[in-house]
């Protein structure tokens, strides 16, 4: 008879903190794993408060799976707590895209490996937009780039939401290209690589970068008039 | 036989195939007198252990908070690992039948002895844990979790089949 693996979250140790959330490294069943607690604001009602946070808990689950389903790379979740507010998933071992090409700013963009994460990084979000589910939170912190494969794994599906609108997709899109151009600006125009297998991947990309035009003129927000 | 530590408790596992008896063990089941409790799965939807874990560590916060949706614990851990919310239907599918022969049986917090007697209990031939993965039923896994062969393409059966398990709540 052999023992081994250790379900219980017992080393808790902080990665990060942001402004909705914890981010902990632990183990579960054996396997290396990250938790993610949503703490209560203590500004908001109570009531609502606990509302709230359910909701994107569960809907991050939810775009999380449903991404994976679309053939599009995610941490595996492992467990969902409504109790404590928490979501156990797999600990993706490599660096962030952001990191990445920080050094390529520093050292010199590596063309090879630019193109390959360019291009994934456009077929990703082609996939998960023709499936309905738009990021909301596309930025170069929340890609990664799995050590060994070679592979990009989207993460925080916290703001993510289901939507078909091209108007989304385009602001999806929007995000990041600002996100790059304000971050990595020195690694030469990755945008239009990755538009470029934007297009490839996605059947609905001309209605999104009719938008997405449109979006580039007016910014992130929707005009209101009348 | 395998001991996996979860959450201060252990689980105990063991894989069985050419097991005579099955429709004796889910009458003593049904009448709710096997002895020792056990969890009895269908072993054919399991490729890899670690979606029962998943599933087990599910049961075993339930249990924590005496919100268990069905009878008894183990019978939980069964229902959890459907990744359905379909109690019955679950239980039918993931559990055993007259006719199985290939089962894997699982315990909490198990004594030795509990599991000497669980090997006298079961009818058939023990085998190692590693042959999970070359004895799973992969259609009927896709079909029952409803996994498509896009998914594959970025991820293994097991891990598709743990995160349905742990986002059933979810959805």
């Amino acid at each position: 008879m052999d023992t081994e693996g250790n379900v219980e979250n017992t080393s808790l140790v902080l990665i990060k903190q942001g402004a909705e959330a914890r981010v902990f490294e632990s183990t579960f069943a054996g396997r290396k794993s990250v938790v993610k607690e949503r703490f209560s604001k203590k500004y908001r009602h109570p009531t609502l408060d606990s509302k709230l946070t359910l909701k994107r808990l569960n809907a991050e689950a939810r775009c999380m799976t449903k991404a994976r389903r679309l053939g599009v790379s995610t941490p595996v979740l492992y467990a969902v707590d409504p109790i404590s507010h928490t979501l156990t998933f797999e600990y993706v071992e490599g660096p962030s895209i952001k990191d990445i090409f920080l050094e390529f700013g520093l050292q010199g963009v590596v063309e090879e490996k630019m193109d390959d994460i360019a291009l994934q990084i456009g077929d990703t979000i082609g996939k998960l937009h023709d499936g309905g589910v738009v990021h909301g939170d596309l930025t170069t912190s929340n890609m990664l780039w799995r050590s060994g494969s070679n592979q990009l794994i989207l993460i925080d599906f916290g703001l993510s939401f289901v939507s078909t609108l091209p108007e989304d997709k385009a602001v999806d899109l929007y995000v990041l290209e600002r996100a790059l151009l304000s971050m990595h600006s020195s690694c030469g125009n990755v945008m239009d690589k990755i538009l470029a297998a934007y297009r490839k991947s996605s059947k609905q990309w001309s209605a999104t970068f009719n938008k997405l035009g449109q979006v580039r003129l007016r910014g992130r927000k929707r005009t209101m008039i009348g | 036989m395998k001991v996996y530590e979860l959450s201060g408790t252990t689980l105990s596992v063991a894989l069985f195939t050419d097991v005579a008896n099955s429709k004796e063990l889910l009458e003593l089941m049904q009448a709710g007198t096997l002895e020792p409790e056990v969890a009895l799965l269908n072993a054919s939807l399991i490729p890899d252990i670690f979606p029962v874990l998943a599933a087990a560590h599910k049961t075993l916060v339930a249990k924590s908070r005496d919100s268990l949706t069905t009878r008894t614990l183990h019978s939980e851990l069964v229902y959890n690992y459907s990744g359905s919310k379909h109690i019955s239907e679950s239980l039918k599918r993931c559990g055993i039948s007259d006719s199985t022969t290939y089962v894997l049986v699982a315990r909490f917090g198990a004594s030795e002895e509990e599991m000497i007697a669980v090997k006298t209990l079961i009818k058939g031939k023990e085998i190692d844990l590693e042959e999970l993965e070359g004895r799973a039923n992969k259609p009927q896994i896709q079909k029952h979790y409803k996994i498509t062969g896009v998914e594959l393409g970025i991820s293994t059966l097991g891990d598709a089949i743990t995160c349905r398990i742990a986002a059933r709540d979810a959805l």
